[in-house]
């Protein structure tokens, strides 16, 4: 039973399926089932890392320059992405040439920004949130969430785009209406 | 001269930056609820879009990829800054109905990724023009979507009650977003190709085809 309600709770607080976030990036992934797995990855790297910088923005940041929080986030986002793309480097010239290009893609994905904001925003308006643990846990958990979003994709993915559906609605038409109806079965879990 | 035109104008119809190109969906999901959420964004997306790119432009070109992405990004959320503060006085309520979204616009693809891929290739004066077109295309798509959720979704228009004889409510919730979404994409689709049909069964002898 706590496997369900965890699941549900995964499903009611996907960034995707509830907050539209990262879908683009969804649809352009979804194409191969490595690049999804990946991508996936990268991200979820990116939101829990992202998350936990997160907290010491917030919190050290005084309230005077609040308006350069965004600038921060960006900033802070730039940094990992620097990290990231410097550890492939130095894993060896094949890995990061395959490598790379998920990094790239993933970096300033809405996905990622959009937790970073959404993490922060949470912690504002409830402070028993305030805790560098809560920041990455609530990242890492925004990033499973893309996982699992991307598996409900790839279930349905060689179907939307057969020659069986209209080539109007082909491809990425169709897996819109796709999320949406899985959005809407999600919907009615909350 | 033709094909140079069409290329220009492809933002706005020929490659709709979010019915073709598929870029910032999540506000048009999202916050495309209503007319006055759609001119909040149309506005905070246009300027924060056109400044962002015109001075990323002048980012050296030989820099590496990694490094031009960042600087434009530390652009778009300082050219944030004026519009978030401008946006406060002129939509005080629409901003905290938006949230996240707001500010979301200043890392969109458009200058993250298509600037790098399409705008710094061209000259600078066609690269305006394509870009206003592409900004166009954002706020045409988000206007359009917002009118017809409100009307049918809430039974308004920019918050004036109209006769309406069917409530879709579900057109306002975010899976109402993806569905009508998903159907604008594949109607836009129809009758783009059903137009490029036409054009090449009517002009086929007169057209010059370069590639």
């Amino acid at each position: 039973m706590f496997m369900v309600i965890e699941f549900v709770v995964l499903l009611s607080s996907n960034l995707i399926l509830m907050q539209a976030l990262g879908t683009s990036t969804l649809f352009i992934a979804a194409g191969n089932k490595k690049n999804l797995l990946w991508t996936a990855i990268t991200i979820t790297i990116f939101t829990t890392l992202g998350s936990g910088a997160a907290y010491f923005i917030k919190n050290l940041l005084p309230s005077g320059i609040a308006d350069l929080t965004l600038l921060f986030y960006v900033l802070i986002i730039g940094i990992i992405y620097v990290l990231l793309l410097a550890a492939l480097y130095f894993a060896g010239g094949e890995t990061f040439k395959k490598a790379r290009k998920y990094v790239h893609l993933s970096a300033y994905n809405c996905a990622v920004m959009g937790t970073v904001i959404t993490v922060a925003g949470r912690a504002e308006t409830m402070p028993e949130y305030n805790h560098f643990m809560s920041f990455v846990s609530a990242g890492a958990e925004a990033g499973s969430g893309f996982i699992l979003a991307a598996f409900i994709l790839t279930a349905a993915y060689r179907k939307l785009n057969s020659s069986k559906v209209p080539a109007a609605f082909r491809g990425f038409p169709a897996m819109l209406i796709y999320l949406g109806l899985i959005s809407m079965a999600v919907y009615a879990l909350r | 001269m033709k094909n140079r035109k069409t290329s220009v104008f492809d933002g706005l119809v020929g490659d709709n930056t979010v019915l073709s190109s598929l870029m910032v969906i999540s506000p048009v999901i999202m916050c495309g609820t209503d007319i006055s959420n759609a001119i909040a964004l149309i506005y905070a997306f246009s300027a924060i879009t056109f400044f962002s790119v015109i001075l990323g432009s002048f980012v050296p070109k030989k820099l590496p990829y990694a490094a031009k992405i960042i600087i434009y990004a530390v652009i778009a959320s300082l050219v944030y800054i004026p519009v978030r503060t401008a946006a406060g006085m002129f939509f005080p309520e629409v901003i905290g109905r938006v949230g996240i979204y707001f500010p979301l616009l200043a890392v969109n693809s458009l200058i993250i990724v298509q600037s790098e891929t399409k705008f710094y290739r061209m000259k600078r004066l066609p690269m305006i023009a394509s870009l206003v077109f592409y900004i166009l295309g954002f706020d045409a798509v988000m206007l359009i979507t917002a009118f017809i959720r409100e009307l049918l979704g809430s039974g308004t228009i920019n918050g004036r009650v109209v006769d309406a004889d069917t409530i879709i409510s579900g057109l306002g919730m975010p899976f109402g977003g993806f569905i009508f979404l998903g159907l604008f994409c594949g109607l836009y689709r129809a009758v783009r190709s059903a137009v490029r049909r036409e054009e090449n069964e009517g002009g086929g002898d007169s057209d010059v085809h370069g590639n």
